[in-house]
């Protein structure tokens, strides 16, 4: 029995008994249902609804070449629904309008507080990932490479890694470094009040504008052949499609005792190309209001209330096509008895568009059996706001550089969650040739202080190959 | 805080002196001592950088793949 696991080699008159890196097949597979909903949605200008749901599943395959090499392949695919893309076109119909098709009748009046029946309203994120490892003899150094691809409906990504990892002290240290490079590219969606305007020529008149009043912030249908009419502030969107992410991870871990470890990740990433997201819109406040829809909802504009009537864009929020971030993370983990274990996290980040943060978590397993183990965890976040931003028509139209999404505001967010694992060492649960191995079962509750709420429940079940 | 680290890890580094044998480890490498966090936790991490300003630092990705971050 103990000689499973280990292979022979056989050198001159010397036998050499080598654990193997990973003793047989592994499959891990990862299931998620997330929930959210709030009142600032960035797609239409920091106002309006957040409501979104996600459904991710992964499947991961890991498969022992030899006694060495560990050959790796992870699928994931991830589809959501969200309120708030939906209103990348909030009059209905078709998102692009490329076939000119609108016409008054067509026209649905949306709001930021209701879903539009867009095709935006929803999308597939794939990803596939193949990764390599190879241990040295010792098992003293990994070196692994990986290749990532994804792709959802307006963004493309190619990802390129190599990472090594060496031992030494008795293995009771260890320093790694990691880089990666993702290519990736745009296919752009933007608001279709913008993108219409620019592919018909400024007129007001031609596609869904044809036989549609636009209405001043008085209610006032304005003469769309006059001089005050709505314009967007630019008449060119985004200048580069391209978004490429460069980092470099360095860790450092250390034993310290018979029941305490830790270690410490630094990452420096570098950014360039277009880090906005071209589908949110952005209201200057100094610059005129203009509505499509039911002119008495106006002053209503920002209620929920408000069913009926839609603000036309000043602009898409646009950001600094590079950004430099630095994140240094430490866990510390210890072994305080047979029953329980504690887990600590920290986190300081710092970038240069203005946002540093902080985030601490503990998490707190207690063993009720051999098999089964509860974990209460508690994750708090904070930030700073990002340079570039300010709510719903606090904007200027004379800064470069401006947001109104939420994700990049000030903020504090807290997150309690709980957790089941049940883990069977011996695999005694068999499906086909598949030994159960781990089940993990976990809820958890975020909330922020601008209002957002957010549920998960994640599943993750790891078979090994008898 | 970049000062407070390096001496942690200078610590650390004077601790493992002392080094813990191979057969010292059985509580180090109780399932619950991971340096990482759990592969089940894949997707809330993934949420978090949705929708925090910050990523990076927990072992896995610090930006790209996505729109998100």
């Amino acid at each position: 029995m103990s000689c499973i696991g280990y292979s022979q080699a056989t050198q001159d008159s010397t036998k050499i008994y080598k654990k193997r890196v990973l003793e047989t097949v592994e499959v891990d597979i990862i299931s998620s249902f997330y929930a959210q909903d709030g009142d600032n949605a960035a797609v239409t200008g920091g106002i309006g609804t957040e409501k979104l749901t996600d459904l991710a599943t992964s499947i991961t395959i890991s498969i022992p070449l030899n006694d060495n090499d560990v050959f790796t392949l992870d699928g994931t695919i991830s589809a959501y629904s969200s309120a708030s893309s939906s209103n990348t076109n909030p009059f209905g119909g078709d998102d692009d309008d490329d076939e000119g098709n609108y016409s008054a009748n067509a026209i649905s009046f949306g709001s930021p507080w209701i879903v539009s029946s867009g095709a935006s309203k929803s999308d597939v994120w794939f990803n596939g990932d193949i990764g390599y490892s190879h241990s040295s003899d010792d098992r003293n150094s990994v070196a692994g490479a990986n290749i990532s691809f994804a792709k959802e409906y307006d963004y493309t990504s190619f990802g390129l890694g190599g990472s090594f990892a060496k031992l030494f002290n008795e293995k009771n240290t260890e320093i790694s470094a990691k880089a990666n490079v993702y290519i990736d590219s745009w296919q752009p969606i933007y608001p279709v009040e913008l993108k219409t305007y620019l592919e018909r020529n400024q007129n007001l008149n031609a596609g869904f504008f044809n036989g549609i009043n636009i209405y001043n912030q008085n209610g006032v249908a304005i003469d769309k052949n006059g001089t005050t009419v709505w314009s967007p502030l630019k008449l060119s969107l985004i200048d580069t499609k391209s978004r490429n992410t460069y980092s470099l991870s360095l860790g450092f871990s250390q034993i310290l005792s018979k029941r305490a470890q830790f270690s410490v990740f630094l990452d420096l990433v570098q950014q360039n190309g277009w880090l906005a997201n071209p589908m949110q819109r952005v209201y200057f406040t100094d610059r005129a209001n203009y509505y499509i829809g039911n002119p008495i909802s106006i002053p209503n504009y920002t209620s929920s209330s408000n069913k009926d009537v839609f603000q036309l864009a000043d602009d898409i929020e646009r950001m600094p096509q590079t950004r430099f971030k630095v994140p240094v993370g430490l866990r510390f983990n210890y072994y305080i008895n047979e029953l329980v274990t504690i887990r600590t996290y920290y986190r300081y980040y710092y970038d240069d568009w203005g946002i540093t943060s902080h985030t601490a978590s503990i998490e707190l397993p207690v063993k009720i059996s051999d098999k089964f183990t509860l974990y209460p965890t508690y994750r708090y976040y904070i930030q700073t706001a990002a340079d570039y931003f300010a709510p719903y028509e606090q904007l200027f139209s004379t800064d470069e550089f401006y947001t109104s999404d939420y994700d990049l505001s000030k903020f504090d967010a807290n997150q309690f969650g709980f957790g089941i694992s049940y883990t069977d060492i011996f695999t005694k649960g068999k499906i086909w040739k598949l030994g159960l191995k781990n089940v993990d079962l976990k809820y958890s509750s975020y909330k922020r202080n601008t209002g957002l709420s957010a549920g998960i429940i994640s599943a993750g079940v790891k078979f090994v190959m008898e | 805080m970049i000062k407070k680290l390096s001496l942690l890890v200078l610590i650390g580094s004077l601790t493992s002196c002392v080094a813990v044998k191979e057969y010292e480890k059985v509580y180090l490498n109780d399932p619950d001592m991971i340096l990482a966090s759990k592969n089940a936790h894949k997707f809330e991490t993934s949420f978090q950088v949705y929708r925090e300003g910050s990523a990076g630092a927990n072992g896995g990705k610090s930006g790209g793949g996505c729109g998100c971050n």
